[in-house]
């Protein structure tokens, strides 16, 4: 609309004053850190921190939980999200209320909710009472690999409202003469589904995989609900690392490990864009 | 064919009920909690972690007796969950203040101007905005070192006031709507400043609205910050990183404190349900 980069320096200025400083700057910055090996002459090393740290158990122990959590939250959440927004598609329009309460948690402070959530996971607790009025074993929730259950049950009960929404919103965007078509020429739900959804649904679905995996690398906060902070082996994340680093005054490391991070997460997410352009490619192709 | 298209829908609404009350019972559970008597309580919280085989804890929705004993001990007989709670308060004010000023202003700039580079300045924010936190994290803290304002209240605020995120659903929001609104505008005489201010600000309303209330969340549970940026700090950590410690030494009145956190985020929901249910759908998200 305007044309004149004058008119746009007020409104981008501050902004990117604030970007610029606390974000893009120490974003660079922090690489001459990576680099060098932090004693008084403060030499320039080369790649020395990327190799020590990789060898590190606890970064190592780190970098697998955050991944692991990661990817077993990420898909979690995608499939549940997509498959609460059709269930919620296919009552249309009515359904208010439970488009609304499956919105409810992501605005809810999760902090709070922590202290139901341990409640309800304590070995005498309701968890393990329904599970045992099924026949099965009571567990302990609260020790070991089991903790992970309900920290991956709180994110997901935290973050699945918002991707719900956003699936839901694509698949109303998907004009209703299209099925009346389909169930006029008998197509049956299934092959709905897969001719006229899938296909038009695949870039919003794209979207949530990205929210999904952006969130799922947040884990750390239901982690340090859950375990506190110094939680257990199983649940040591990636932050746990560069919490324990950064209160040595290891900055070497710390921004070492926050690259060699950021390194996988757009590896993964260049992975999921080009998944993208794939499935889109195929499903046109099909067609 | 009707008949059993009628018992699908039943047993779908049936699934999505029980989704309901499985997304809802924290919360009710913990207001119900909150009104119970402090020794009433503690004895409850006492029969957490046994292991005993035989045993339950006993599981019931609603308190014994209703009392307003834990409010009256977290609001008026000892205010260290007050004081966490208000440092809560100025931390969401200030970052939603700050966002105000500066991050609709800038979606502006970067939907309605054309000018060289805005698309690569739009694909950093974006590049940002799916950095997970502890890359950021480290970097930022020597910066916050470096301008001293480590160990501060603005360690924490400050960096939120940028968060990408808001300014590329803002954008995505303001991009789509139509150059000619402007055009009619500056017919009139108006520059962008007003145009700005009078008409693309309440045509945004749904989504400032969305983003407003997203943002008030994000700030009402903040852990990963304060943990870091105030570690030295910890009479300025606001009350969502105290709930873990409060829930392991069985004060009592655990409940009344995390039902006074919730209080406000409901509220904020009820207020902007609306705005982010529409918001959220009239953005193009691609």
């Amino acid at each position: 609309m305007y044309k004149k980069m004058r008119l746009a320096w007020p409104f981008i200025l501050p902004g990117l004053a604030g970007l610029t400083l606390f974000y893009f700057i120490p974003f660079v910055g922090g690489i001459w850190y990576s680099v060098t090996d932090g004693s008084f002459e403060n030499r320039f090393v080369g790649f020395e921190n990327y190799a020590t740290v990789w060898q590190n158990q606890m970064f190592q122990l780190g970098l697998r939980n955050t991944m692991e959590l990661s990817l077993i939250c990420a898909p979690l959440l995608f499939l549940l999200s997509f498959v609460l927004a059709s269930l919620l598609h296919r009552i249309r329009p009515a359904g208010t209320f439970f488009r609304s309460s499956v919105l409810m948690p992501y605005l809810m402070p999760s902090s709070a909710v922590l202290i139901i959530w341990l409640l309800w996971f304590d070995y005498g607790g309701p968890v393990n009472h329904l599970l045992s009025l099924l026949g099965v074993q009571r567990i302990n929730w609260l020790l070991g690999s089991e903790l992970r259950v309900p920290v991956v049950l709180l994110f997901l009960w935290k973050n699945l409202g918002f991707c719900v929404i956003v699936f839901l919103s694509a698949l109303q965007s998907i004009p209703e003469s299209l099925y009346e078509y389909a169930t006029l020429e008998g197509a049956s739900f299934r092959r709905q589904t897969f001719s006229i959804t899938l296909p038009l649904v695949v870039p919003s679905a794209f979207l949530v995989a990205i929210l999904s995996f952006v969130s799922a690398f947040r884990i750390f906060k239901e982690v340090y609900f859950i375990g506190g902070p110094y939680p257990e082996e199983p649940l040591y994340t990636l932050q746990n690392y560069m919490n324990n680093m950064y209160g040595k005054l290891n900055y070497q490391n710390v921004t070492t490990a926050a690259y060699i991070f950021a390194a996988i997460v757009f590896v993964l997410f260049g992975i999921l864009f080009f998944s993208q352009r794939h499935a889109l490619r195929r499903l046109n192709g099909e067609e | 064919m009707q008949n059993r298209h009628g018992i699908r829908l039943f047993l779908i609404r049936a699934l999505l009920a029980l989704m309901a009350i499985i997304m809802l019972l924290p919360m009710v559970q913990t207001f119900l909690y909150s009104f119970s008597s402090i020794p009433e309580m503690k004895a409850y919280m006492k029969t957490r972690g046994n292991r005993d085989e035989a045993e339950w804890m006993d599981a019931h929705l609603s308190p014994h007796m209703f009392s307003l004993g834990q409010y009256e001990q977290i609001l008026i007989k000892d205010n260290t969950v007050l004081q966490y709670f208000i440092n809560s308060v100025i931390y969401a004010a200030a970052i939603l203040a700050g966002q105000a000023l500066v991050l609709p202003a800038m979606a502006f700039g970067l939907s309605k101007f054309r000018f060289r580079g805005r698309e690569t300045l739009f694909f950093l924010i974006l590049m940002l905005m799916l950095l997970p936190f502890q890359v950021t994290m480290v970097p930022n803290v020597l910066t916050l070192r470096f301008v001293g304002l480590l160990n501060t209240v603005w360690a924490v605020i400050l960096p939120m006031v940028f968060a990408p995120f808001y300014i590329f659903l803002l954008r995505q929001y303001m991009i789509a709507l139509p150059d000619e609104l402007l055009e009619a505008s500056s017919i009139d005489g108006a520059g962008p400043f007003r145009s700005f201010l009078w008409i693309v600000l309440p045509v945004c309303r749904p989504v400032l609205g969305a983003a407003a209330a997203l943002s008030f969340a994000e700030a009402w549970n903040l852990v990963e910050q304060p943990l870091t940026y105030l570690s030295q700090k910890p009479d300025l950590m606001p009350l969502s990183t105290v709930f873990n410690q409060l829930a392991g030494e069985n004060t009592g009145f655990e409940f009344a404190g995390a039902g006074l956190y919730i209080l406000p985020a409901l509220l904020v929901y009820l207020f902007f349900q609306q705005d982010i249910l529409s918001g959220i759908q009239l953005t193009e998200m691609k």
